[in-house]
This record gives C-alpha cells, sequence and structure tokens, in this order.
C-alpha cells in the first residue's frame, strides 16, 4: 500500500505541534484512508490524553474501519463517557453495536440520538437499518420514510427503504427506490462520467446498448439473465464485465461482445445496469424471468473434474459442495459467513464427502478441519468460473452462505442450498425456503442471529433425508 | 610430547584439537614427507598388541601430531580410546581414518558399527554399502549390511545379505544364524526364525544373545511359556545377567506379574555400580508402574529415563535442523506452485499404497493391525521410502539442488515423468521387500511422521488413501515420554522438545492441506476404542473395500508389528490407552501451553 504521507505538519517533528492540531491531521488521515497512520497518530495522542471525546470518537472510527470492532465499540463508549451526549457519538457508535450484533443496544442508542436530534435524518436512516436488520420491516420502512420526509434526497435513506421493500416483496416500489444505490455518498461510480443517457428499456436496433455488469459476481449471475431479454430490445449489446465473469456471460447470449477496460468501450446510445433491468422488465415475485437452468457447465471439464473428484475420494460417496465464508471486504460478510468448523453436523454424515469451494483467504480452515467427513479441498486447483462450473455439475448438492457460487448452482439447475443470515439481502425475500429467482435452491434460514448452529443441523436433517434410500442409509 | 591441556581436542582424543577436529585438510603435508614415521606407527601396533597401552598412545599422539592423517596411528589410537569408553574420541578417530582411507575395510567396518550402536542408522548404511563395494565378496561385508538392514527396518534387504554371508562363508555359522533369524522373526515369519535360533543353539548352546533373541521372538509370538522356559535355562548359566532380566521383567509385563517385573527390575539395578537402572529399564519401570496405577512414580521413571538416554546417546532434538527442513517444506509446497508440477501417474497394475499417518504412537499400529486384516490390505509397516526418496532425488531427477527444491527439475523437458520414475523406486523396493501377497490391492506404510511429507506423498501416489490417525496430543505425549523413538529428529528425547516437534508437524501438515487436494482422512484414535466398527467401516468405504467383520478382531492378526506398541495391539481394543493423560495432567503442566492451540484445532480438550 502506497504510504500516505503526512498532510500537514510531520508527525515526528521538532517542534511541538498542538494537539488540535494533531487531531486535524489525524482525521486528514482517516478521510484519505491512511487508517494505520491514522490510528497511530491517534494512540499517540491518547496517551497525552487519555480521555479527549473528539479524539476518542475518531479512534473508535478508525478502529472500526479497520475490522477492530471490539476496539472500536470500548473507545465510542469512552468518547461518549467523555464527551458531550453528541448525536454523532450516538448515531456512530449505533453502527459498531450493530456490526457487533448487539442489536438491542443499537436500537436503544440510536433512539437516544433521535430524541437529541430529532430533525437529523441520519439518525433516523440509522433506525432503519438496525430495524432490518433485527427484521422489523414495517418499522424499517416507516423509519426510512420518515428520514426521507425531512431530506428527500438521502440516497441512503432511498436505499434501506428500497431494501425493505424488496424483501417484503413489494418489488414495484422496491426497483424505484433501489435506483438510489449508485447516489449513496462513498459508493462506487458505476462508470466513468458519460453524456449518455440510461436505457429507459425502449427498443433500438441501429445502434449499441451498453450494459454494465455491476455489483459483485452473484449479481451478475442472477442478473444475467436479463440479458436474453435486452437482446429482444437491443440487438447489438456491449456487457462491460470483470474478466472472472466472461465464461458466464458468454453463454447468455450467442456472440456477446464483452471488454474489461474502458477505454476499450465502443460507441453506445445508452447504458443500464445489470442490476437495474429488474425495474425495466417490470419484474415482480410471480414473473422472474428464466425458470430454469440458464448455464451449463463445458462436458470435456466435466469429465475432468470428475476424475480428479473420483481420485480424491470414493465414487460411492455423496458429494456436498460447500463454501462457509464470501468476500471478507463485502459490507455484510460478519454476519453471512460462518466457519468450516460449524459445518460439523454435516461432516458427521457418513458415505459423504464434503469439496471444499471455497476461495480466498478463509481456505485456510480446511487446514484445520477434522471431520469425519473427508474434506476435498479443490479450491487451490480451480482456476476460472468455467472450472467452478464443471466442478458444480459433479455434485450431488452444493451447501453455502450467500455467496457467487450458491448463484452460480442455481443458475446451473443443481441443488443449491443457501444458509442466510437473520436478516438476509433483499433478494431472498421473507421467511419462504425456496426462491421465486431460481427453482433449484432451497433456503436455510437462521432462527437466531449469528447462529448457525441449528442452520446446520436441518442442513444434515434435510442431507440424511434428500440421500436416504442411495447408496445405503445415513445413520 | 602431549599437547598442553587447554589446547586439547574437546572430543577427548588427546590430540590437539588444530590435528583432531579442527584439522584443516589442506594443511596437510604429503603422505611421502612423513614416511620416515612409519616405524613408529609400527611400534604403537606391537605395543599396543602387547598390552602396553600407554606406550602406543603415547606413540600414536606423536605421530599424530606431525601427520594427523596416518591411518594406523589413528586406528590403534581409535582403538584406545574406545576400550576407555571414549566414544566421541573414538568416533572423531575412526572417522578421520575413513576420510583418509576410503578403502579400508577394517576402518568402514567398524564405523559403520559404532554409527548402528548409536541408532545413527542411516549414516551406518552409507559406510555399510561402501563395506560391500570394497570387499562385495567379504561375509562380514555382508553381514554388516544385515544387521544395519534389519535394524532400519528394511529386513528383507538385510536378509538376502544374511543369505549371501551364507553363501559366501560355505557354513552355517551360528551367530549368522541367530541374526538371520532376528531378521526373519522382525518380518513376522515367527516359525522360520524359531527354527532358525534352534539350529543356531544346538550348534552353540551358550550363546547368550542368541537365546535372548530367541527368548524376544517367543514373547513376541504371544509363547510365552516357551520365552521363559528359555529365560529359565539361561538364568542357570548367566545368573544375575541384566539382559536376561530386563527380558524376564518384559515378559513378566506381558503376563501382567506387575509386582514381580518391578521386583526383577530393583533386582537390576542393584547389580549396578551406583543401584540405578539404565534408559531401557527405567522405561519398562515405567510402563509397569502405569499398568499398576503407580502414576506419579511411572512419570519419574520415564523422566529418568529420558534424562539418561540423552546422557548417554547424545541425542538431542535437533531443533534447527527440524525448523528449517519444515521452514523449505511450507516455502516450497504452493497452491501456486503445485499448479505448476506434473503428478506420477497411477500405475494400475500393482498393490497401491495406503498411507497411515500420525506422530509416533497416535495409535498407527492398531490402524494398520486393523487394515491389514481385510483380505485385499497387506501390511507393509514402517517403510522408510519416502525419506529415501527424499535423499535420492537429486541424483533421480539430475538436480544441483536438495528436495524439496529439487522438485524444480520436473519443470525441465526431459524430468518431466522424474515422479513416474520416483514412485518406481518406491514401488520397486516394496516388491523387493516381499511385502506384497498375491491378491493384495493395497498395502499399508505406516511410517511415522510421513505427515511432513505430505506434499511430495501427493505428488507420487496422488490417489493414495492418506489416513492421518489423530489422538489426543496429550496421550501423545505420554506415548512419547514412555518409549524411546528416534523419529522426527530425536524430538521425544524430551517431553518439551516432542511437544514442539508435535506442533510443529501439525502445523506444517495444516498448511499441506490448505494449499493442495489431498485424498486424506483424519481417524480419530478414540472414536477406534469408542466406535471401532464405524471407524473401520469409514475406513474401508474411503479405501474403496468393501466392509469385512474380520478387521474388527484385528487382535487376531497374527501379523507381528515390529513397533513399539506390538504388545497393545495384540490385545483387544482397551479403553485404558484413551485419555491415560489425564493420569499425568500435572507432569504434562509444562507441555500443555505448548500444544493448546492443536488441542482446540482437532476439537479436544484438556479435563
Amino acid at each position: 500500500m502506497e504510504e500516505i504521507p503526512p498532510p500537514a505538519a510531520a508527525i515526528g517533528a521538532m517542534v511541538p505541534v498542538p494537539l488540535t492540531e494533531l487531531f486535524t491531521i489525524a482525521a486528514e488521515y482517516e478521510r484519505a484512508g491512511g487508517l494505520e497512520q491514522a490510528d497511530r497518530l491517534l494512540e499517540r495522542m491518547l496517551e497525552a490524553s487519555p480521555r479527549q471525546a473528539d479524539t476518542l470518537h475518531l479512534a473508535g472510527i478508525v478502529s472500526f474501519r479497520l475490522g477492530r470492532h471490539e476496539k472500536s465499540l470500548r473507545q465510542m463508549q469512552e468518547a461518549i463517557e467523555y464527551g458531550v451526549d453528541t448525536a454523532l457519538y450516538l448515531r456512530n457508535i449505533c453502527e459498531v453495536y450493530r456490526s457487533l450484533g448487539r442489536l438491542d443496544e443499537a436500537l436503544a442508542t440510536a433512539r437516544r440520538a433521535v430524541e437529541l436530534s430529532p430533525s437529523d435524518p441520519l439518525c433516523l436512516h440509522n433506525i432503519a437499518i438496525i430495524h432490518y436488520e433485527r427484521l422489523e420491516i414495517e418499522e424499517s420502512i416507516a423509519c426510512a420514510e420518515r428520514a426521507l420526509m425531512m431530506n428527500p434526497g438521502l440516497a441512503g435513506a432511498h436505499f434501506e427503504l428500497a431494501e425493505a421493500l424488496l424483501l417484503k416483496g413489494d418489488w414495484a416500489r422496491g426497483w424505484d427506490e433501489y435506483e438510489w444505490r449508485f447516489q449513496i455518498s462513498g459508493a462506487a461510480p458505476l462508470m466513468p462520467p458519460t453524456d449518455k443517457p440510461q436505457w429507459d428499456g425502449t427498443p433500438f436496433s441501429d445502434a449499441t446498448l451498453l450494459l454494465i455488469a455491476d455489483q459483485g459476481f452473484g449479481d451478475v449471475i442472477q442478473f444475467g439473465r436479463y440479458i436474453p431479454w435486452a437482446a429482444e430490445r437491443c440487438p447489438d449489446i456491449v456487457v462491460a464485465c470483470p474478466s472472472e465473469m466472461e465464461p458466464v456471460l458468454r453463454q447468455l447470449h450467442p456472440g456477446l461482445r464483452m471488454f474489461q477496460n474502458w477505454q476499450l468501450c465502443p460507441p453506445y446510445r445508452a447504458y443500464a445496469a445489470l442490476s437495474g433491468l429488474p425495474r425495466l422488465h417490470g419484474t415482480r415475485v410471480d414473473n422472474v424471468p428464466v425458470q430454469g437452468p440458464y448455464l451449463r457447465a463445458d462436458p470435456a471439464r466435466v469429465a475432468v473434474w470428475r476424475d480428479r473428484l473420483d481420485s480424491l475420494s470414493p465414487r460411492s460417496y455423496r458429494r456436498v459442495g460447500i463454501v462457509w465464508a464470501g468476500r471478507p471486504t463485502h459490507n455484510n460478510d460478519r454476519r453471512r459467513s460462518t466457519t468450516l468448523a460449524s459445518f460439523a453436523p454435516i461432516a458427521a454424515l457418513p458415505r459423504t464427502a464434503l469439496v471444499s469451494l471455497q476461495k480466498g483467504p478463509s481456505t485456510d480452515q480446511a487446514g484445520r478441519y477434522f471431520g469425519r467427513a473427508p474434506l476435498i479441498n479443490v479450491g487451490a486447483e480451480i482456476q476460472d468460473y468455467d472450472d467452478t462450473m464443471a466442478l458444480l455439475a459433479c455434485l450431488d448438492v452444493v451447501v453455502t452462505v450467500d455467496t457467487s457460487v450458491g448463484h452460480l448452482a442455481a443458475a446451473m439447475g443443481v441443488p443449491a442450498w443457501i444458509m442466510l443470515a437473520t436478516a438476509p439481502d433483499w433478494r431472498w425475500l421473507l421467511t419462504r425456503d425456496d426462491s421465486p429467482w431460481y427453482p433449484s435452491v432451497r433456503l436455510f434460514r437462521q432462527s437466531q442471529a449469528r447462529q448457525w448452529g441449528d442452520v446446520m443441523l436441518r442442513v444434515a436433517d434435510a442431507l440424511r433425508e434428500r440421500f436416504a434410500g442411495s447408496a445405503g442409509p445415513l445413520a | 610430547m602431549n599437547a598442553p591441556v587447554s589446547l586439547s581436542c574437546p572430543c577427548g582424543s588427546g590430540l590437539r584439537s588444530a590435528r583432531c577436529c579442527s584439522l584443516d585438510a589442506s594443511s596437510l603435508p604429503p603422505p611421502e614427507s612423513t614416511r620416515h614415521l612409519v616405524p613408529l606407527v609400527e611400534r604403537a601396533v606391537q605395543a599396543h598388541r602387547q598390552g602396553a597401552n600407554d606406550t602406543a598412545e603415547r606413540l600414536c599422539l606423536d605421530v599424530l601430531e606431525m601427520a594427523p592423517d596416518r591411518p594406523g596411528a589413528l586406528l590403534v589410537l581409535y582403538q584406545i580410546r574406545k576400550d576407555q569408553g571414549k566414544h566421541a574420541a573414538a568416533e572423531a578417530l575412526i572417522r578421520r581414518v575413513v576420510l583418509f582411507d576410503p578403502n579400508n575395510f577394517l576402518a568402514t567396518n567398524e564405523l559403520a558399527l559404532l554409527l548402528m550402536a548409536k541408532g545413527a542408522l542411516a549414516e551406518a548404511e552409507i559406510h555399510a554399502r561402501n563395506a560391500v563395494r570394497i570387499a562385495p565378496e567379504n561375509p562380514q561385508a555382508h553381514n554388516l549390511m544385515g544387521m544395519i538392514m534389519t535394524e532400519a527396518q528394511r529386513p528383507q534387504i538385510g536378509e538376502f545379505h544374511y543369505r549371501r554371508v551364507l553363501e559366501l562363508a560355505g557354513n552355517r555359522d551360528p551367530i549368522l544364524l541367530a541374526n538371520l533369524a532376528w531378521c526373519l522373526k522382525n518380518q513376522g515369519r515367527m516359525e522360520e526364525g524359531r527354527a532358525l535360533y534352534r539350529e543356531s543353539v544346538a550348534a552353540a548352546p551358550g550363546i547368550r544373545q542368541t537365546l535372548l533373541g530367541w527368548a524376544r521372538l517367543e514373547e513376541a509370538d504371544r509363547k510365552f511359556d516357551a520365552a521363559a522356559e528359555i529365560l529359565d535355562q539361561m538364568d542357570k548359566q548367566w545368573p544375575d545377567d541384566p539382559g536376561v532380566l530386563l527380558s524376564r521383567a518384559v515378559l513378566l509385563g506381558r503376563m501382567k506379574g506387575y509386582d514381580e517385573a518391578l521386583a526383577v527390575l530393583d533386582r537390576i539395578a542393584a547389580l549396578t555400580s551406583d543401584g540405578r537402572l539404565g534408559p531401557t529399564e527405567l522405561s519398562e519401570k515405567g510402563r509397569l508402574l502405569d499398568q499398576m496405577g503407580r502414576y506419579d512414580d511411572a512419570f519419574e521413571a520415564f523422566l529418568e529415563g529420558k534424562r539418561l538416554a540423552r546422557e548417554l546417546s547424545g541425542n538431542q532434538y535437533q531443533d534447527f535442523a527440524a525448523d528449517t527442513l519444515i521452514q523449505r517444506l511450507r516455502g516450497f509446497f504452493t497452491a501456486g506452485r503445485l499448479r505448476t508440477l506434473p503428478r506420477a501417474r497411477v500405475r494400475s497394475d500393482v498393490a497401491q499404497p495406503i498411507l497411515v499417518l500420525g506422530f509416533p504412537r497416535s495409535g498407527t499400529t492398531l490402524v494398520e493391525q486393523t487394515l491389514s486384516a481385510h483380505s485385499r490390505i497387506v501390511a507393509g509397516d514402517e517403510l522408510p521410502l519416502i525419506h529415501d526418496i527424499t535423499s535420492i532425488m537429486p541424483r533421480m531427477l539430475n538436480s544441483p539442488l536438495v528436495y524439496p527444491e529439487a522438485l524444480a527439475e520436473l519443470w525441465m523437458g526431459d524430468q518431466r515423468d522424474g515422479l513416474d520414475n520416483l514412485r518406481d523406486y518406491y514401488l520397486q523396493k516394496v516388491g523387493q521387500m516381499g511385502i506384497l501377497e498375491p491378491g493384495a490391492a493395497w498395502f499399508t506404510d505406516k511410517m511415522p511422521l510421513n505427515e511432513m511429507q505430505l506434499g511430495l506423498i501427493a505428488l507420487l501416489f496422488p490417489e493414495a488413501p492418506l489416513i492421518h490417525v489423530i489422538r489426543h496430543p496429550l496421550d501423545v505425549m505420554v506415548s512419547a515420554i514412555s518409549n524411546h523413538f528416534t523419529h522426527g529428529f530425536f524430538c521425544s528425547s524430551a517431553l518439551e522438545t516432542a511437544a514442539l516437534h508435535y506442533v510443529r508437524v501439525m502445523d506444517l501438515v495444516q498448511h499441506y492441506r490448505s494449499e493442495m487436494a489431498l485424498r486424506y482422512l483424519p481417524i480419530r484414535y478414540e472414536d477406534m476404542i469408542e466406535d471401532q466398527e464405524a471407524t473401520v467401516r469409514s475406513m474401508l468405504d474411503f479405501i474403496g473395500e468393501d466392509f469385512e467383520a474380520r478387521c474388527l478382531q484385528f487382535h487376531e492378526n497374527q501379523r507381528y508389528a515390529r513397533t513399539a506398541s506390538y504388545a497393545q495391539v495384540t490385545e483387544k481394543l482397551y479403553d485404558r490407552s484413551r485419555f491415560r493423560y489425564r493420569h499425568y495432567r500435572r507432569h504434562l503442566e509444562p507441555v500443555i501451553p505448548i500444544l493448546q492451540p492443536v488441542i482446540e484445532r482437532l476439537g479436544y480438550t484438556v479435563d
């Protein structure tokens, strides 16, 4: 990581720097993303003045952004203890409580913030988020709407409202609110600035429509199904996508043009994000397009992977693909990810092999696994999504937390059992254990926040039931 | 003139350091310039022959001060120091003879014997092979190979050399017959061994070592009465012989006569000048006390045994060597690199290995006995072949590098099938060992700590089942402290180093498993006790073989396992060895912090 130069005065300068000035420097570091530098500077300031509320608060923000949530909480609590009872501090500690799963404290604090600053829409927005996470969807909607009454341009509240509406199945309103996602402060821009319009769904055949494979890989797989629909209206389509997604998208429309570098973007008349197509399509819970597998693995690769799996575990074993963690940088990762160790009830099933599809830093948990079912850790051998699809085609079922692998398996028609946090992503709706998006999906929802134990037990039971009668009973 | 004390070599040779262990070979005078010293060497040889050791010693020191490479003087001084019990000096001197006179059969033979006695079998084997090269028709050269290969757990090769001795010598020397009998016993060929012992004793009835070996064979073959009869005879001929007494104590222990066995050990102690037992006797005493539930006394005996063993052998944990190798293995076997390396092809024309992995004394023998009770699986025992492959790899792959870096040659066009050659080396040696039986689809290789080479094994045998026997780490420690084994860089010479090495190996296994796909199944020793049938079924399932009920009666498997746990695996499964550490909780306190992370990772607790 590039070293960020001190914004104003050098930290080690010979001339003593007043604490207020140091605070400004630390705040500038924090804004510029120099979190470690800010953290070091704030630590030194707190050594000199341990009860300085602003410093503690800023240190809490920095710790939070560094992923040190427990430390952040301690700092924020001290900031509140030693400082004045400001809505800002309360609002921020709220987020820390929420991240730590302490939702009662988060809600109580958020309410105090509203009492202190009743005209601050951000405080209401905060409460809306907490209600969503508590699965109090109507309350979440009400708070977001109140925030928007105070500030109709508050993009975050629109987005929160969208998520709540979509989750409860009110997709007509939800898609419109969902359009605010690119206006949220700090959100990555969809594309470089352009003078071309966003596509409104009107067909044209004399120019190119640019589609942008936005958001995560799971979103691309899920919304990629709309490409044929878009192509019926605008036959000349080009898609801006990460290279990893090419093997997936190329299956969705013959001859689909794709590019990775914006400098290679051809002229186009209008653009649309893939995640915006459901709105243009008018998708409702009962009319989701493409009810069946729309991705398939390359048979030659499937043969290679089948041989590979046969060499690593008995053919007679049921093969259960597993993913226990998502991308750690995802803002919801703490809630959606679990650990390999939590798969213990599934690992106890006899004549079953677990096939790890895990990628990323959590892969190292494979080395610490000592369950009864053999674990085939082929994650490191998966080169691309073509490999992943071929491997998925060799599995009996995939059990995963909410990651792109679940989408991929589901899009292929492979039984995909997706384990969800209490407050899931909107696309999985409420309470139901199936999905209008994918017929082969089965949902397993947490009954208690952040507790995966009973989910795993239910999955293990379901696997036992599914495999009963095939290749011998599961004890 | 003797060298001043302050400059004497620390090895105790009596030479100056600069003329002994710190000798700079490039500073040696040419042999012709010291030819005038030859008469002095001859006088030293003669004096030594006549028992005038002081004179011989003085002459040797004088000669070696001027010509430190004179083999004759070195050999005489070696003999004197050896007789004085100055082992370090003797070893340094005989090594120097071999260095300066590599074709000296006598010295090569001596060095190989010395190394074998020390337990340095790999190095002893190098010199034993040289002895055969120097004198291919010398029976002693083959006898040496026979002894070393038998001790190095390759008794089949040892047997070949013993039989060469029989051919070359043209007679049936009773000692050789006894050696061959021991070799056959180590292959589980008890009847053949027994017949040879009978023949040997008939030809030479009064050979103590022969009778001791025979008694051990009978004891191992569960013929306790026969063993007792031999020991009774020996008692008459060699009353109060420590070796006989120790064998008696072991036998009594196996027959559950613990008090009597302890009394025998006390008798051994009383016979020594200081009233104390040696390391082997102390370990036996500890095991007896453990059986009797006298755990504090048992642990004290174990610790004292370890201390004495360290003192006598000089063997300590090779910390730096272990750490360095593990770091290099971690650095080499990474997912990125593994993607670029080929794998050996799987041969369908020969039986395939099942690797039974685990720390020494973690239950690998039990698992092997269980599996080899199956009609399609034979026991290979502790095969040293993976380790051998790491040694010969640079030569086989024509690499200037050593293992594991030598695997980089696989990137070369002319070495793409290098792994196939290494695989065939392994399989060919297995064939030579006579392990394979008609109808066997699999053979086991339960060399402890083979898990350190998981990366290499997976390249050589990508489809071989890897069964890793897991046991509560504190139980493994109790076993490590109560037994002497040399695996793992001599880690078991002390409790703390056994724990340290255990953690290092488990971390390395974790690394391999994170970086590569393995056909790997962890099996808990405790599950073998608690739910034997389910565990055996899951192992056989994993291997791809049908369940056979006789695998549950593994104690009826007549095969003799030559490892330290042989006495246990001939008994039915018993619960006593599970969580045995609880008796030693207090004594194990120093290693709990070292082991705690692995204890947790494996899902155990410390109760």
